[in-house]
């Protein structure tokens, strides 16, 4: 590979930095993202750090917050949202208040992106080779023939038979699957710290997400990169991820090591999730279903903002503000009930 | 539970797609989508319906309705082949609604600007139907049987949630009273949960009207619940149909367990993880050709018999698999884990 060293972060001129969590790729504390300009809040008070070399996922159900986070990360909210409160910290720089020109130096080659419909964001009239080799050039400051050298190496690494003849090819030319990767090789191609996956194989054939899903954890063992994955499949979230953290309507319920969440879910949400999700026996079983309706986004609720949908839930989860505990090694959990187990 | 399918099997089929080929677009753009395809339903009986991107399998439903003509064979339902109907009786055929699309996608496919209630009585409309308090009392009692409650009904497919949109469309299809329901990946778009309930949904219907369901999906794991008999379609052939436990507990064909095994799941306990069933630099280079079976490019077990397209043949009751080697590759495939690992 051309570049052996990270690429140190760049000296952001007048971003403020941030104590604590420098060890950390990413660290998001207390983050409060509004909606429909402030009128809502849609996330409250997310933390989560992602450590070099760590898949963490970010799983829950549409309208949970999971990609609003993502996107205040990339600090690219849509219009009318903004980051009300807490820090998004990068390498150690609060993010959240970042010129654009800063972005401009972090994007790509500090933290690369891939979303769900690759097509959409690749022009479908330019080469897909000359669209990764346009990065190289700008970001690494390659010459024409060195970029094209370093283009078929990333094509190659992302698993693209037939380097050479990809990178001729125009984006309708290609398949999904092989779209998906080109959007990887771009997103790697300056060797970022981070790689943030927002529902990247959703719109992908099974067959072709287990590749791609092998691919991005290749690329963590070889290359030490950190992932943040967004999906709203819990089946997918375990089979990638190291670290998985639990969204509900705008606040993370549950984090911890993946087979701590699969195995022992202290939430009765992760729970439910669980029972929802596809097991692979592949046997006939009961279909669950958890009842009930998620609040809307941003509404106000005292307490714990699951219980009117939780089997369990008992009159002090309306009490007042659930605090997350700790219930093992690295596993958190925002539930009365794992509370009381903690104090007694 | 495949019970009224196993009972009616001697009765003929509800519908049968008999050698059925289909071509689209013309001359030099021609490309063949569907190849000697064979499919019986009976009512009562849940099929899935698996395949890939460009497998075939939006085609073979719009073929079973009538909006694609087969180049070869025909679509016979209750008896009478329909596929070859003239513009007249084809009409009248539809309008008695007795096989309905549920089309995927429901916030493109259903007209932003109607609200459920015209959305649901349209296919009423169509059919004849005029009493106004006939209409609502059937628009009702479909809504009803989806559970989407009078809420719903002044409300335009943009201001429902996805679930909802989902299940609005499959109360637009039962208006009619439909004897066979074709669900095109009616589930791949939403959350587990909802997936669930949905699915859940039309397993009830299917008992409680007695339906014949078709249900296409990309992805196995959703039709693990609720289908009866699962179909794999591959670049337009059938290359695997059989009841869905015998399938699943020792699929025949190497795509329907190279399918499997990438279905993501919150278990880590296979008999083959998907890159085991994957070709590799080192396999044998398969035969290609316009010959060889579909598969052969991808299959790590290709020979040189797969260069010919092995037909569907028998391997159990009302189980059958395209496959030259459908009782050997399971042995290879462990010898070949042996070797490398």
């Amino acid at each position: 590979m051309a570049i052996d060293n990270r690429n140190p972060l760049p000296d952001l001129v007048g971003a403020a930095r941030y104590e604590g969590g420098a060890d950390d790729v990413l660290c998001l504390d207390d983050l409060h993202v509004s909606v429909h300009n402030g009128a809502a809040t849609a996330v409250r008070g997310v933390s989560l750090r992602v450590r070099p070399g760590e898949i963490v996922g970010l799983v829950g159900e549409s309208g949970s917050g999971k990609t609003l986070t993502c996107r205040a990360v990339l600090g690219v909210l849509p219009p009318g949202c903004a980051v009300e409160r807490g820090t998004v910290s990068f390498g150690g720089v609060d993010v959240t208040s970042l010129s654009r020109r800063n972005w401009e130096r972090l994007h790509g080659s500090h933290m690369g992106a891939v979303f769900q419909d690759p097509a959409s964001y690749l022009n479908p009239v330019l080469t897909v080779g000359s669209q990764l080799t346009e990065v190289l050039r700008v970001k690494l400051g390659l010459g024409r023939r060195a970029a094209h050298r370093h283009a078929l190496e990333l094509f190659e690494a992302v698993g693209l038979h037939q380097p050479e003849r990809v990178f001729h090819q125009i984006p309708p030319e290609l398949s999904g699957g092989m779209l998906q990767r080109v959007m990887i090789a771009i997103a790697i191609s300056c060797d970022p710290q981070l790689l943030v996956a927002d529902e990247p194989t959703t719109a992908l054939d099974v067959t072709i997400q287990a590749e791609v899903l092998e691919l991005l954890r290749d690329l963590r063992d070889q290359r030490g990169l950190a992932v943040l994955f967004v999906s709203h499949d819990l089946a997918v979230i375990t089979q990638l991820c190291d670290r998985i953290v639990v969204f509900y309507a705008g606040e993370i319920v549950e984090s911890g090591p993946a087979g701590e969440i699969t195995e022992r879910p202290r939430h009765p949400y992760t729970q439910a999730l669980l029972r929802v999700a596809s097991v692979g026996d592949f046997r006939r079983r009961e279909l669950e279903v958890i009842a009930g309706q998620p609040p809307r986004v941003g509404e106000d609720i005292t307490g714990c903002r699951f219980a009117a949908r939780c089997p369990v839930a008992i009159p002090e989860c309306g009490a007042g503000p659930v605090r997350s505990v700790q219930v093992g090694d690295q596993h958190q959990v925002r539930c009365v009930h794992a509370a009381k187990t903690v104090v007694t | 539970m495949t019970g009224a399918a196993v009972d009616a099997a001697d009765a003929p089929p509800l519908l049968a797609v008999e050698s059925v080929d289909v071509t689209l677009g013309r001359g030099w753009r021609a490309n063949q989508v569907l190849s000697d395809v064979d499919l019986d339903v009976w009512s009562g009986e849940i099929v899935g319906l698996v395949g890939e991107t460009g497998s075939g399998k939006t085609t073979l439903a719009r073929t079973v309705v009538g909006l694609v003509n087969p180049r070869r064979g025909r679509v016979v339902f209750e008896g009478q082949p329909i596929s070859t109907l003239r513009r007249r009786a084809r009409r009248a055929q539809r309008r008695r609604g007795d096989l309905q699309l549920v089309f995927q996608d429901p916030l493109r496919s259903l007209d932003p600007d109607m609200t459920v209630a015209e959305i649901v009585a349209e296919g009423l409309r169509v059919r004849g139907e005029t009493n106004r308090g006939e209409i609502r009392r059937r628009v009702t009692g479909a809504l009803d049987k989806v559970g989407l409650d009078a809420t719903v009904l002044e409300r335009t497919p943009g201001q429902i949630s996805g679930g909802q949109r989902q299940r609005a469309s499959i109360a637009r299809a039962l208006a009619v009273e439909p004897r066979l329901l074709i669900c095109d990946e009616p589930v791949s778009a939403l959350d587990a949960s909802t997936r669930n309930y949905v699915l859940r949904l039309l397993d009830e219907l299917r008992t409680s009207l007695g339906l014949a369901i078709v249900i296409i999906s990309h992805d196995l794991s959703s039709l693990a619940g609720i289908a009866d008999r699962i179909v794999v379609l591959y670049r337009g052939r059938i290359i695997e149909d059989g009841p869905v436990d015998r399938v699943f507990a020792t699929p025949r064909h190497p795509y329907t367990a190279l399918l499997m095994a990438s279905a993501p799941s919150v278990r880590h306990d296979r008999p083959f993880s998907p890159h085991e069933l994957r070709r590799t630099g080192w396999d044998p280079v398969p035969p290609t050709g316009p010959g060889a079976c579909v598969f052969a490019a991808r299959c790590p077990f290709a020979a040189e018999a797969c260069a010919a397209q092995p037909p569907l043949t028998a391997v159990g009751e009302r189980w059958s698999v395209a496959c030259h080697r459908h009782d050997e590759w399971a042995a290879l495939a462990q010898s070949r884990n042996r070797q490398k690992g």
